[in-house]
């Protein structure tokens, strides 16, 4: 007769975990995946940066949309797979998707300044699409930085601009993720990056991303997560496509790096309304197109209170503010974003 | 009881996660005092000021060596930027001119379409001017009819002024002759009131010598 022992100790899935080191092994030796992007076609190049067209399946709106993104990480998290790209998702919903890529900025770059970036590159490229699609207004999705500058642009530019969407945008940089010292050092002078930032000129991929690492130095919950699914071929792909992502910041030219430290988290200009980009005042209460700025609850890197006062500085007499259960990245990387977009902008868009 | 699967990873996924967390808090807050912000300004210029030595000499020593540095490169490359923005604004000004000639080609298109429009309306109105032409001419050969009629008429006129007048002379023979009459009848009258007054005068000179 047999006697069960007191402590249960439950059988292992052999096949499973079989099936999990295999790929754990894979991954620490196999090439990371490459990036296949939806169908598109290159409208311009300037420099570095490209602007992207990615055409309707059925075009069921005359009025494209035009994507600004950060200037610290690469656009592709917008496409980053068939099944949860954000520009697939909306040229399936039957939008006109551009999307301009600032490129890697290099040595010769480091002048390029955020009023180059907005008026000779963004402002321009915004024209070019404008061009190209014959349509007469557009409507223009700012993501991370990206929605900063597309509020920046939006404030001075004369563009006849329909729509305007900010999704997990810095605007107010008085509060933050970063520890309060951090902030109070930088904004009363005690740290100065200028001299820094001139010595590098553009600042390489691999001190931007330590520039995100400070906030969260020990990362290995993200390894941990991936051995404990590995089993999951789905988990895995999207997994490596981020983590590729995430290991493949974009090079900060110098001027604009220097003119986000001082302009905006030292003296906070754009809230103050004292930003002056090429001679013109980027004053957020110009913008009196309609207005969407979605925020992420789970954002590690924007706090809320970094985005919600830009709800009071727009003079936009239809504004909406939405609260989405996601992270920075997720809200992008799942593909999240597309439907969020559409539900507002269906009904602002003219139709085809 | 066998049947059971077991995920080891479950509750270790979840323990890191609680453990990264509160070590990056403790990170976070142990780095956020005053003395920590100073002490890496003082890291981060130290560490400029060693780049910015290690920049100068890499130029100097290329300077030696008359070898291009990155900021020769750079330059360069600058030179490509300017090329490549000089292009687009050429561009952007044929654009304007395509604009300018589009909108010409426009306007000269709106021009010939009211040139058409007016040589259409004055091709109407042509026809129009013609027609009336006829009907004046018609009315003018009315009027001349009327114009000859009316000469005539006047004739008639003249004619029935003349017979007036002759009718009035008529009328005035006619009273010569009533007044003729009247006095050929007092005439008459006076004619037979004479031998009865020649008769009484006689009688009355007879009388006078009867005695």
């Amino acid at each position: 007769m047999a006697v069960e022992s007191p402590v249960k100790i439950p059988a292992l899935d052999y096949e499973k975990e079989m099936k999990r080191w295999t790929q754990v092994y894979k991954i620490l030796t196999e090439d990371a995946p490459k990036i296949e992007h939806s169908p598109r076609e290159m409208v311009w190049r300037k420099n570095k940066t490209t602007l992207w067209h990615y055409p309707a399946k059925e075009k069921k709106y005359s009025t494209p949309l035009f994507f600004v993104y950060s200037l610290l990480n690469k656009p592709y998290i917008l496409d980053i797979s068939p099944d949860t790209s954000v520009i697939a998702g909306l040229t399936k919903r039957g939008y006109d998707v551009y999307l301009l890529d600032w490129g890697n900025p290099g040595y010769e770059d480091d002048d390029i300044s955020f009023d180059s970036y907005i008026l000779d590159y963004l402002e321009k490229g915004v024209k070019r699409a404008l061009r190209h699609s014959g349509a007469e207004d557009i409507s223009v999705v700012g993501y991370c930085l990206g929605g900063t500058i597309a509020s920046i642009f939006a404030s001075i530019t004369d563009l006849p601009i329909k729509n305007l969407i900010v999704a997990t945008v810095p605007i107010d940089y008085s509060v933050g993720v970063a520890p309060e010292k951090w902030l109070e050092g930088l904004q009363n002078g005690t740290v100065s990056v200028d001299r820094w930032v001139d010595v590098y000129g553009t600042i390489p991929p691999a001190l931007v991303e330590a520039m995100f690492r400070t906030l969260a130095p020990v990362n290995v919950s993200p390894y941990v997560g991936l051995v404990s699914r590995a089993h999951d071929s789905r988990y895995v792909d999207k997994w490596r496509r981020m983590d590729k992502w995430l290991n493949d910041s974009a090079p900060f030219a110098g001027a604009a790096l220097k003119q986000m430290f001082n302009d905006l988290m030292k003296d906070n200009k754009l809230v103050k309304g004292e930003l002056v980009i090429g001679g013109r005042r980027a004053d957020l209460s110009n913008i009196k197109c309609n207005f969407f700025a979605v925020s992420s609850a789970n954002d590690g890197l924007i706090a809320e209170g970094q985005s919600l006062p830009v709800m009071d500085l727009v003079s936009s007499e239809d504004k909406t503010y939405k609260v989405v259960e996601a992270g920075h990245v997720s809200l992008a990387l799942s593909g999240l974003f597309a439907p969020i977009v559409d539900e507002w902008l269906s009904s602002r868009s003219d139709l085809a | 009881m066998a049947k059971e699967k077991y995920d080891p990873y479950k509750g270790f996924r979840e323990l890191t996660g609680m453990w990264e967390k509160q070590m990056n808090s403790l990170l976070l807050s142990w780095s956020d005092n005053t003395d920590y912000i100073k002490l890496s300004n003082v890291g981060l210029q130290t560490h400029t000021r060693y780049l910015e030595m290690i920049k100068r000499n890499q130029e100097i020593m290329a300077n030696f060596m008359n070898m291009p540095t990155k900021t020769d490169v750079k330059n360069v490359a600058k030179l490509t930027i300017q090329a490549e923005e000089k292009i687009d604004a050429l561009e952007e000004q044929i654009w304007n001119l395509q604009d300018s000639f589009a909108a010409i080609n426009k306007e000269n298109m709106e021009f010939f379409g009211e040139l058409v429009a007016l040589s259409k309306q004055m091709k109407e109105e042509l026809d129009n001017n013609v027609k009336e032409l006829r009907e004046a001419k018609k009315v003018k050969s009315d009027l001349q009819k009327l114009r000859k009629e009316l000469s005539d008429t006047n004739e008639l006129k003249a004619e029935l002024q003349e017979l007036r007048r002759e009718l009035t002379e008529a009328n005035g023979l006619k009273l010569e002759l009533q007044e003729l009459k009247q006095e050929l009848v007092q005439y008459k009258e006076t004619k037979n009131q004479e031998p009865v007054q020649e008769k009484k005068e006689f009688e009355l000179a007879g009388a006078g010598t009867g005695k």
